[in-house]
Formats: structure tokens, sequence, C-alpha cells
């Protein structure tokens, strides 16, 4: 196992730890390949199946203890979710996968935190034992954030066809319309020769923009969390058991801003895919 | 791109494995906890709403009732004024009426005492007379017995009468 560049070291006689850019293989199911980012992820499903189990055994119309809790958790989610969309029925179709994505998100992260992470297996490698921990959390795994990226993007894009259309979505990336306008205009605009393909390249470069929102959003879950990690097993390398505490706490933070982050971002791409920038526009020009 | 999936050992199987954790999540966490807590909520909204219209014209209800309570009220207080008024006056009339009646029967009484009276008083006179001229007859007999002959017992006998 070779440890990646900038990654932290934290060295014993005989065991060495490395924080990998990638998650340890813990062992294969079938050919499969079992990470312990996925031991994590599969430990949150089972957290949060546990947990909206009890609550939905517990609903009450007069609501007490954690279905009080959850509610306004529920309630306040929702009120931030309206100011991100500016629309109740936009919130109301996406926030359960934003609220979703942030409860994954947020769970993995804190599991991940936690000290059980620190028992794992011990590998033999050239150079000595190798510690590889149970728990690693899922966003410190590119797979993970990379899933949720490629499943906010698609998704936002198929929202964008349920809420503006197949042809003026399609027409948003490879923009023939814009194109087409050339030879109806051209007699009474002579300037959509040059405004014609400078939208299209605009498309071009909202097509582009889609790649890089998979790569800006999994890419900033990934390298908070994975630094992070890298941070605490620092501190532990330096005074272990003591110095690491306080960070841990700024971690659960950094853990719940960035799940915020991450559903806020996803919020806002589906509140972009529902609008229709078409229209907007003629309605801009007929304003001018 | 190669050197990205190598280094971060990007594994198409294990991003399938993640989305199929996350969609296990949404599912359970939309159809077990968000929609039916939602719903709840929802419903509950509802019956504070209906609660809160429902005391709005409850209390409409009641001020409109309080009010055709106090009309009543002052209608049969008004009424209760009338009638003992009314009554009050019946009253008097026919205490004046009584009044009368009684005065007018008083002084019938008055009169028919009067009356008696004069005829009793008439009755006694002459019974008075006619004793008193009976024991003068009686002493004048006496005195004048021996004396008095059968004419003079006559004309005594008619001065008496004249004194009847």
């Amino acid at each position: 196992m070779t440890a990646a560049p900038g990654a932290a070291v934290v060295t014993t006689t005989e065991i060495k730890h490395e924080s990998t850019l990638f998650a340890e293989p813990i062992g294969q199911l079938g050919g499969f390949p079992v990470t312990n980012a996925l031991i994590t992820s599969v430990a949150t499903v089972i957290v949060i199946v546990a947990f909206t189990t009890i609550l939905r055994r517990r609903l009450r119309e007069i609501p007490s203890g954690i279905q009080n809790a959850f509610e306004t958790i529920l309630e306040e989610a929702l009120s931030l979710c309206d100011q991100v969309t500016g629309s109740r029925a936009i919130t109301a179709k996406v926030f359960p996968l934003a609220f979703s994505v942030f409860i994954f998100i947020l769970i993995n992260n804190w599991i991940g935190l936690l000290p059980l992470g620190g028992f794992g297996l011990l590998e033999k490698t050239s150079a000595g034992l190798s510690f590889v921990p149970f728990l690693r959390s899922g966003s410190a795994d590119l797979n993970t954030t990379l899933a949720l990226a490629v499943m906010a993007v698609i998704g936002a894009n198929v929202f964008g066809i349920f809420s503006v259309g197949t042809w003026k979505l399609f027409n948003k990336y490879i923009n023939l319309k814009a194109l087409g306008g050339i030879l109806k205009k051209i007699r009474h605009e002579p300037s959509v020769l040059v405004i014609a393909p400078v939208e299209f390249f605009v498309g071009i470069l909202e097509l582009i923009g889609e790649f890089a929102k998979i790569a800006s959003l999994s890419f900033r879950l990934f390298g908070n969390v994975f630094a992070g990690e890298v941070l605490l097993a620092a501190m532990s390398a330096i005074f272990a058991y003591a110095l690491p505490v306080p960070f841990m706490f700024l971690e659960i933070f950094v853990g719940a801003i960035q799940a915020l982050i991450f559903a806020v971002l996803l919020l806002v791409y589906f509140t972009i895919a529902a609008q229709d920038h078409e229209g907007e526009s003629r309605e801009t020009a007929h304003a001018h | 791109m190669g050197s990205i999936i190598s280094t971060f050992h990007i594994d198409w199987r294990i991003i399938v494995a993640q989305l199929i954790n996350f969609c296990i999540v949404l599912a359970v966490l939309y159809f077990f906890a968000l929609k039916p807590l939602q719903k709840l909520m929802s419903e509950r909204s509802e019956k504070i709403a209906r609660g809160v219209s429902d005391a709005k014209q409850n209390a409409e209800l009641l001020a409109a009732t309080r009010a055709e309570y106090e009309a009543a009220l002052q209608k049969a207080r008004a009424e209760a004024e009338t009638i003992f008024q009314e009554g009050k006056r019946q009253a008097e009339a026919k205490r004046m009426e009584m009044v009368e009646a009684a005065k007018k029967e008083v002084n019938v009484m008055l009169a028919n005492g009067k009356k008696a009276l004069e005829t009793e008083k008439t009755r006694m006179v002459d019974d008075a007379r006619k004793d008193v001229a009976a024991l003068i007859v009686e002493a004048s007999r006496k005195v004048l017995g021996g004396v008095a002959d059968s004419t003079m017992d006559g004309k005594v006998a008619k001065e008496i009468e004249k004194l009847k």
C-alpha cells in the first residue's frame, strides 16, 4: 500500500497508518471490493433506517420527543429550501432528495469520526505492518462523492426536462434555435450573425459546466472531509488522544457544513434547471 | 483521467453500490419519515386553521347571541314596565271605583240609619206622650176620684186627648 503525496503518515515502532487518498479495501465479497468507506456508508444506511423506523412507530398527532425534534428540523429545512428555490412548488419536489443527501453525507461524515475508526486490520506490507481502519467517512472516498455528484447533476437535468421540456433543455446546451434564428433574423438584425454563434458557444460552455459541476461537487466534499481525516491523523501523531479532541469538534462542524453545502448546491442546480431561461431572456428583452 | 482513476481508486462497482446506499436512504426517509410526517403536519395545520376559524365563528356567534339576548332582555324589561304601569293604573282605577262604591254604600247606610232613627224617635215621643197622658188621667182620677162627676171626667178626658 503506498501513501499518497501529502498524506499524513503515523508511524509507530511496528505499525504504520497511512492516510491514503482512496478508501482501503477491507475484504472481498464475491470479487466485489469491500472498502472501509463502503462499510461506513452501509453503517450510515443502517443508522438512518433504524432511526426512521423508530420515528415512524412513534409518529403521533401531538408530537413529542424525537418526533418533535425531527419536525422542528424539517420545518427549518423546508424554510431554508424555500429561501434557495424561491418557490414552494420546487421545494416540495426537490426537498426529499436534498434532505436525504444532507442526512446521508452528515451521518457518513460523523460515523467516520467515531473512535471506532481505531479498530481495524493489520496488513503486512513490504514496509512492515500497516493499520487499515474499519471505518472511513464515506465522503472521504471519491467514489461516494462522485456517485452523489453524478446523481445530483443528472437528476437536475431530468428535473429540467420535466419542468421546461426536452427541447428547451437540449437547446440550453446545443443551441440549435440560435443557429436556426440566423436565417430568420438576418434581414432585420444583422448583429445576429455575431450573437447567434456566441449563444451557441455559451450553450457548449453550459454543457462543459455540467461536467465541471460534477467535478466541483465531488472534489469539494471529498477534499474537505479527507483533509479533516488527515488533520486528525496528524494531530494524533503529534499528541495522541488529547490534541485531536478540539479538532474532532471542528470536524463535526465541518462535516455538517459540507453536507449543507452539497445539499444547497443540489437545490440550486435543480432550481436553475427548472427555470425557463429563454422565456426570462425574452421578458428581459421586452422590458428593454 | 487514467491517473485520476488509479490515484483515487475509482471503481464503478463502488459508485453503483454507494448510489444504491443513497437510494435506500432516500426511499426510507421519503416513505417512512418525510411523507407521513409532512402529511401529519399538514393535517395538523389544517386542524389548527379549522379550529381558529371555528373559534372565530363561535366568538361571532357568541357576540350575536349576547346582543340578541340583551335586546330580548331590554324588550322584556320594557314590556314588564308597561304591564306594571298598566296594572298599577288599573289597580288605581279599581281602588277608586271601590272607594266610590263604599262611600255610596256608607251614605245609603247613613241615610237609612237616620231615617230609622227618626222613625224610632217619633214613635218613642208618641209612646211617651201616650204614657204621660195615661199617667195624668190616672193621677187625675185618683186625685179627683170622689169629686168629679162623669161630665168632668169627660172634659178631662178630652183635654188629655188634646195633649196627646
